[in-house]
C-alpha cells in the first residue's frame, strides 16, 4: 500500500490496484492488464472477498489498496437500470469502506458499466457530498436504441483536476473505443452541465476525428454536451463510457494498419496519468 | 397413453413407467416411439427389443428416452459418420492437441487454441432470440470444457430474403423477424458473457426462408498443461453437476433437431427450445476454468443435446467406466419432474466435471465463491453399466456400450447433376456501372454493419484486426479478424468464415472445396497462414438419396482440399433435416470456419486502400467460371462452370503472398469472392475512401467474365511503386499488375465505369439498414 503524505517517491510496483468484480463484470482481465502495463500490482477481487463472505485466506480489505477500478461488463446482467444491482450490492456490503477510500483521496476509475455503477452509487457527479445518498444522474439508453461498438475520439476537456488525465494535454485527442447500449449521461438538474463545467468535472467529450463537434456516430449515444467521462469535484473519482483498457497497445486500435507511428495505444495515457499522480 | 396397456405405471412415489416392448409387434413399437417422442425407427426399436430380451425384462420409460437421445442423428451422427470417416477424418498433424468437444491445435510453445462450430438451426427457426442465444451458450461450453478461455465467437447465418413481400408458407416466420431476433440473441448473450463476436457472415436466399441456419463458432486459448479431458479419469470418481437448474425447457431438443421442420413445429416443439441465461454462464466459465487450472478435476464436459443422459454416459464410457447416478440430487427449476424428464432435459448453463473424492470439497468451494450451484450427483464405477436411482429405487440399468453405441447407416445416395459451361446461359446485362452498384447492394454483399456494431467485437482487448476495416467510421468489409490471444505476445490468431452455398448447390464437390479456399483466402489476406478448419455441415434430409449425395460430394471436396493442404479439421458438426414444411430444402451449406497463425501481428494487412498512386495487383487466375456467380443469380444467368480449386496453386500462391507480406511489401489485400474482381476492388475503395483505376488485363476472357467471374484463389493487393519490383520477383507469374490507386472514383475504362467512391459506399452501406430500420450512421 502506498503511504500518503510522507513526501517519499512511490514506485509503481508498490501501488496496489483492486479490480472489483461480480458475476457479469467481464472486462476485468484487460483492466487488470492495463494497470499491470504501467507497472502496478493489479488484483481481480470479487466483491464477496471484500465483504468477508469467503474463507479466511480469500478475504481482502479495500483499505489495503491504493486504486479501485470498476471494470465494464453487464454486472448481474444489468436486467434493471444499468449498474444498479452492482451498486446496491456494494452499498449494502462495503459502502462505508468505499466512502472512506474516496474521502482519503484515493483514485477510483469506472469504465462503461463501472461508470454506470459509480453514478448509481452516488460517487458521480457527487456535487454536494462524497457519496450522494441517491443517484443524481443516470446513463440512459443510447439515442440509436442499440448497443454500439465503434471507435470514438475523445477530447480531454479537463482543466487539471482529474487524476486520470494528468499526462494528457488539455484539448488533446485520444481514440478510445465505445461499446455500450446505455451511455447517454442525463440528469434532472437543469444546471447539470454548468455545474460540471464550473467544478472542472468534465473530463472527456466525444469529438469528430479532426476535433470538431461530434454528431452521431462520433457521439455514439447522444450524451448531452457530448460528454463521455466526468470526475467528482475532488478529481479522484472518474467514470467514462469508452474503454481505455482496450487500447493499451496501438495494435488494437481499429485503424492501426493506416498509422503505426508509435506502438502505445491511446488508452495507456489514462493509466500512466493516475500512476504519475500517486508517485 | 396407450390403450393396449403398453405402458404400466410403476407403484412408486414418482412418475415411472415400465414399457412392454417384449411382447410388442412392429406396430406397437412404432406407436411407443411416437407416443414417447423417441424419434426411433421400427428397426431401431427392434434392436432395443432384442437387447431387453437378453436382459430378461422390459425397459422403463427413462431407459427408452435415453436411447432416443443417444441414437438420434444429432448425438450419434448415424447418417453422416461413414462419410466423414471416409473423407475428412484422420488428417493428422503433430500440432493437433485434441479432438475433444472442441478441437485444440498448438498455438505456441506454451499454449493451444480451441476451435469448434455447430448449428442451432431448428430452435432459431421457432424462437430466434432464444435459439441463437442458447447456441452461443452451447458453443462457449464446448470450448470451456477443453480447459480453454473463450476468446472469440463466430456467427455465420443464413436467412430467406429479409425484404421479401411474398406470402410465406404456414408456420414460417418472416426472415426479417428471424434476422432481428437472431442478431439480438447473439448480441445479448455474447456481449453479456464478455466474449467478442469477431467473424461470421450472412447469406440470403429464398431456399433458407423455411429453415434458417444459425451456426455458432467459438475459439479459445489454453495453456498446454491445462488442456482438459472430456471424460472421467477412472472408476471411483465423483461427478459434479455445475451451473443451472434442470427444468422442462429443452426436452427432446435433439429429436427436434433430427427431423424436418413442419407447419406445426412452432406449437409442437416450442418446449424443445432451451432458455439461456448468460449471467449464470459467465461465472460458470470463471469457476470451471479455475478448478481446471488448479488441476482439481479429472475431466469436464458440457450438457448440450441429450442433457444428463448423454454427458454421464459419454464421460463414463470414454474412461472405460460405468456410473451410478442419484437422480433425486439433481437441482430442479420446478417440482415434480419425472425421472425421464430430468434425465433428458437440455436446460442450459450446465456443465459436468469429474474429480477424485478427496478434491470434492475444494471444487465445491470454488463454485460457492462464484455463487454457482455445484452438486455431486453420481459416481463412476467399474461395472460398465449405467445405473440410475431415485432415492435408492433403481429406475435404469443398462450396458453403457449398447446405450451409447448407436446405429450407423450406409444410406443410399445419388450423385447430383452438376452445372457446366455446356448449357450456360449468359444473362442480358445493363451497363457496368449499374451492374457494379447492383452487386454491391445485393444483401449478400452489402454491409453487415447493422449487426457487427451491435456485437461487442473488442471486449477482452485482444482484437487486432477488426471485422470492419479502414478509416474510422468510414469502414468497409474485412477478410479475417485477428486476435492477440496471449497478453504480452504479438502472435496472432486469424479467424475467418468460408462458404458458397450457391456453388455447392450446383456442384457440391467444387462447393465444398470453394468454402475451404475462401476461408484460406480470407486468412491469407490478413497475412496469416491457414492452420486448421472446423466445419458445420448443414444439409437436408439424409433419408432422401439426392440430399445425401450432396452431403457426400461436399464432404469429399472438403476432405480432398484439406488433405491436399495438409490442414486438419479437428472438430466439426453435422446438421441434417434442414427442410421446411412442403419439402423445400435449404441450399446445401458446408460452413467452414478457418483459423490461421501470424507470428507478428504488427505485420498484418487490412483490405482498405492506403495511399494514392500505389500499384494494384491481381493475384491468381480469372477463369470462365460463372456458375453460381452473384452476377448470374442477380441478372438471370443459368448454369456455367462452377469455380474449382487447383490445390497446388492455392499452396503456391499462399506461400508467395505470405512471403511478400512478411517482407512488408503489401499495403492492403482483399480476396475476390461474391461479385468477383469488380466488387473486390470497389470494397477496397470504400474502406480506404479512395478511388482506383483498373484494367483487368489479357485474361483471354471478355471484360464481363473478367470482372464478375468468381474464380477461386484470387486476391487483390496494393503495393507501393517502390516495392513493385520486389513484389513481382516473389510472386513471379502469379500476380498481374492491373491498375493503381488514387482519385475519388472507381474507373474501369474498358467497361465504361467511372463511379464516385461516395456512390459505391452508399450502394453498399444502405440495403440492410433500410430493411432492418433504425438510426443509421
Amino acid at each position: 500500500m502506498v503511504r500518503y503524505g510522507r513526501g517519499e517517491t512511490v514506485k509503481p510496483e508498490n501501488i496496489r490496484v483492486c479490480v472489483l468484480r461480480i458475476e457479469g463484470t467481464n472486462c476485468e482481465d484487460e483492466m487488470a492488464d492495463a494497470f499491470r502495463a504501467v507497472g502496478t500490482q493489479a488484483e481481480k477481487v470479487h466483491l464477496k472477498q471484500l465483504a468477508g463472505e469467503v474463507s479466511q485466506d480469500m478475504k481482502r480489505s479495500l483499505e489495503d489498496y491504493d486504486i479501485l477500478a470498476l471494470p465494464g461488463g453487464f454486472a448481474a446482467g444489468d436486467y434493471v437500470r444499468a449498474g444498479a444491482i452492482f451498486a446496491a450490492r456494494i452499498k449494502s456490503t462495503i459502502g462505508r469502506d468505499v466512502n472512506r477510500f474516496v474521502e482519503r483521496g484515493k483514485p477510483v476509475l469506472g469504465v462503461c458499466n463501472g461508470f454506470q455503477v459509480l453514478v448509481e452509487l452516488g460517487l458521480l457527479p457527487a456535487f454536494e457530498e462524497t457519496m450522494s445518498p441517491m443517484p443524481t444522474a443516470a446513463l440512459c439508453t443510447n439515442d440509436s436504441g442499440r448497443f454500439e461498438c465503434r471507435p470514438t475520439v475523445l477530447r480531454n476537456d479537463n482543466r487539471g483536476k482529474c487524476m486520470f488525465t494528468s499526462c494528457v494535454n488539455r484539448g488533446e485527442l485520444l481514440m478510445i473505443p465505445s461499446a455500450h447500449a446505455e451511455g447517454k449521461l442525463m440528469s434532472r438538474d437543469p444546471e447539470f452541465i454548468e455545474k460540471l463545467e464550473d467544478n472542472d468535472q468534465i473530463v472527456f467529450r466525444y469529438v469528430k476525428e479532426n476535433g470538431s463537434k461530434a454528431e452521431y456516430p462520433w457521439n455514439p449515444n447522444g450524451s448531452g454536451s457530448d460528454i463521455a467521462g466526468i470526475c467528482n469535484p475532488a478529481g479522484n473519482v472518474m467514470g467514462m463510457m469508452p474503454h481505455p483498457e482496450r487500447v493499451i497497445t496501438r495494435f488494437t486500435h481499429p485503424d492501426w494498419t493506416r498509422d503505426t507511428r508509435n506502438e502505445d495505444g491511446d488508452g495507456l495515457r489514462i493509466f500512466k496519468s493516475v500512476v504519475e499522480r500517486l508517485r | 397413453m396407450s390403450g393396449k396397456g403398453l405402458m404400466v405405471k410403476r407403484n412408486a412415489p414418482f412418475d415411472l413407467y415400465d414399457i412392454d416392448i417384449l411382447s410388442s409387434d412392429e406396430g406397437d413399437l412404432r406407436k411407443i416411439s411416437a407416443d414417447l417422442g423417441l424419434g426411433l425407427s421400427a428397426d431401431e426399436m427392434k434392436v432395443i427389443r432384442e437387447y431387453f430380451k437378453r436382459e430378461g425384462r422390459n425397459p422403463t420409460d427413462v431407459e427408452l428416452q435415453a436411447l432416443g437421445q443417444a441414437w438420434s442423428e444429432h448425438c450419434c451422427y448415424k447418417s453422416s459418420k461413414l462419410i466423414l470417416k471416409q473423407f475428412v477424418f484422420g488428417i493428422d498433424r503433430e500440432d493437433v492437441l485434441s479432438r475433444g468437444d472442441a478441437g485444440v491445435m498448438a498455438f505456441d510453445d506454451e499454449h493451444g487454441y480451441a476451435l469448434r462450430v455447430e448449428s442451432h438451426n431448428h430452435p432459431s427457426a421457432i424462437e430466434p432470440y432464444g435459439g441463437a442465444a442458447t447456441g452461443i451458450g452451447g458453443i462457449l461450453r464446448d470450448v470451456v470444457c477443453m480447459g480453454a478461455q473463450p476468446i472469440g465467437l463466430a456467427d455465420p447465418l443464413c436467412f430467406g430474403p429479409i425484404d421479401t413481400a411474398s406470402d410465406l408458407p404456414p408456420g414460417v416466420k418472416h426472415p426479417r423477424y428471424l434476422l432481428g431476433g437472431v442478431v439480438s440473441g447473439i448480441r445479448d448473450y455474447g456481449n453479456r458473457c464478455g466474449i467478442p463476436t469477431i467473424t461470421g457472415g450472412m447469406f440470403f436466399d429464398e431456399r433458407y426462408t423455411g429453415n434458417c441456419l444459425v451456426n455458432v463458432g467459438c475459439f479459445g486459448i489454453v495453456r498446454k498443461e491445462d488442456l482438459a479431458l472430456n471424460h472421467a479419469g477412472g472408476p471411483g470418481e465423483v461427478m459434479i453437476l455445475i451451473g443451472g437448474r434442470t427444468g422442462r425447457d429443452g426436452i427432446h431438443g435433439v429429436n427436434f433437431a433430427s427431423q424436418d421442420l413442419t407447419a406445426t413445429s412452432d406449437d409442437d416443439s416450442r418446449g424443445a427450445v432451451q432458455l439461456g441465461d448468460p449471467i449464470t454462464k459467465e461465472p460458470v466459465i470463471h469457476a470451471c476454468l479455475e478448478v481446471n487450472g488448479r488441476h482439481l478435476i479429472t475431466g469436464m464436459k458440457d450438457l448440450g443435446g441429450g442433457g444428463l443422459s448423454c454427458v454421464v454416459g459419454e464421460m463414463a464410457l470414454a474412461a472405460g467406466c460405468g456410473a451410478d447416478v442419484d437422480l433425486e440430487k439433481v437441482p430442479l427449476k420446478e417440482e415434480a419432474l419425472a425421472p425421464w424428464e430430468i434425465w433428458v432435459s437440455e436446460s442450459q448453463e450446465r456443465m459436468m466435471c469429474t474429480c477424485r473424492p478427496e478434491n470434492v470439497d475444494k471444487v465445491l468451494e470454488v463454485f460457492e465463491m462464484w455463487d454457482v450451484l455445484a452438486t455431486p450427483i453420481a459416481k463412476t464405477t467399474d461395472s460398465g453399466r449405467m445405473r440410475l436411482f431415485w432415492n435408492g429405487d433403481r429406475v435404469f440399468d443398462m450396458d453403457l456400450e449398447f446405450l451409447t453405441g448407436g446405429p450407423v447407416y450406409d444410406r443410399p445416395y445419388v450423385l447430383p447433376r452438376t452445372s457446366t459451361k455446356e448449357f450456360e446461359k449468359f444473362p442480358e446485362l445493363p451497363d457496368d456501372e449499374e451492374v457494379i452498384l447492383t452487386l454491391l447492394s445485393d444483401l449478400n454483399v452489402a454491409s453487415k454493419e447493422w449487426a457487427i456494431r451491435q456485437y461487442d467485437h473488442e471486449v477482452r482487448a485482444s482484437t487486432a484486426v477488426h471485422p470492419m476495416v479502414g478509416k474510422l467510421n468510414m469502414t468497409g468489409p474485412g477478410d479475417a479478424s485477428v486476435l492477440l490471444p496471449v497478453r504480452g505476445s504479438m502472435k496472432g490468431l486469424a479467424v475467418a468464415t468460408g462458404c458458397n452455398p450457391w456453388f455447392t448447390s450446383l456442384d457440391p464437390y467444387k462447393g465444398g472445396m470453394s468454402g475451404i479456399d475462401e476461408a484460406c483466402r480470407n486468412i491469407v489476406a490478413v497475412g496469416a497462414r491457414p492452420n486448421a478448419f472446423t466445419d458445420c455441415l448443414n444439409f437436408g434430409n439424409p433419408e432422401k438419396p439426392e440430399r445425401l449425395g450432396e452431403l457426400r460430394e461436399a464432404v469429399r471436396g472438403i476432405g480432398d482440399i484439406a488433405r491436399g493442404l495438409n490442414i486438419p479439421i479437428p472438430s466439426g458438426n453435422v446438421s441434417l433435416y434442414n427442410e421446411a414444411s412442403g419439402g423445400t430444402c435449404i441450399l446445401p451449406t458446408p460452413m467452414i470456419v478457418g483459423c490461421g497463425l501470424i507470428d507478428d501481428v504488427r505485420k498484418a494487412v487490412t483490405a482498405d486502400f492506403k495511399k494514392e498512386g500505389n500499384r494494384i495487383f491481381l493475384i491468381g487466375k480469372t477463369k470462365d467460371e460463372m456458375g453460381g456467380s452473384l452476377l448470374f443469380r442477380k441478372f438471370g444467368g443459368d448454369q456455367g462452370d462452377v469455380p474449382g480449386v487447383d490445390i497446388e496453386s492455392l499452396r503456391r500462391l499462399t506461400d508467395r503472398l505470405l512471403e511478400a507480406m512478411d517482407k512488408g511489401l503489401v499495403l492492403s489485400c482483399h480476396d475476390c469472392s461474391d461479385g468477383g474482381l469488380a466488387v473486390a476492388v470497389a470494397e477496397m475503395c470504400i474502406s480506404g475512401d479512395m478511388g482506383a483505376s483498373i484494367k483487368p488485363g489479357p485474361t483471354g476472357l471478355d471484360i464481363r467474365r473478367a470482372l464478375y467471374s468468381e474464380s477461386n484463389t484470387r486476391w487483390l493487393a496494393e503495393v507501393d511503386e517502390e516495392d513493385a519490383a520486389a513484389f513481382k520477383a516473389i510472386m513471379k507469374d502469379d500476380a498481374e499488375e492491373i491498375g493503381f490507386t488514387g482519385g475519388s472514383s472507381l474507373i474501369i475504362s474498358e467497361a465504361g465505369v467511372d463511379i464516385p467512391v461516395k456512390e459505391l459506399r452508399k450502394a453498399w452501406s444502405e440495403p440492410i439498414w433500410s430493411v432492418m430500420g433504425g438510426v443509421r450512421p
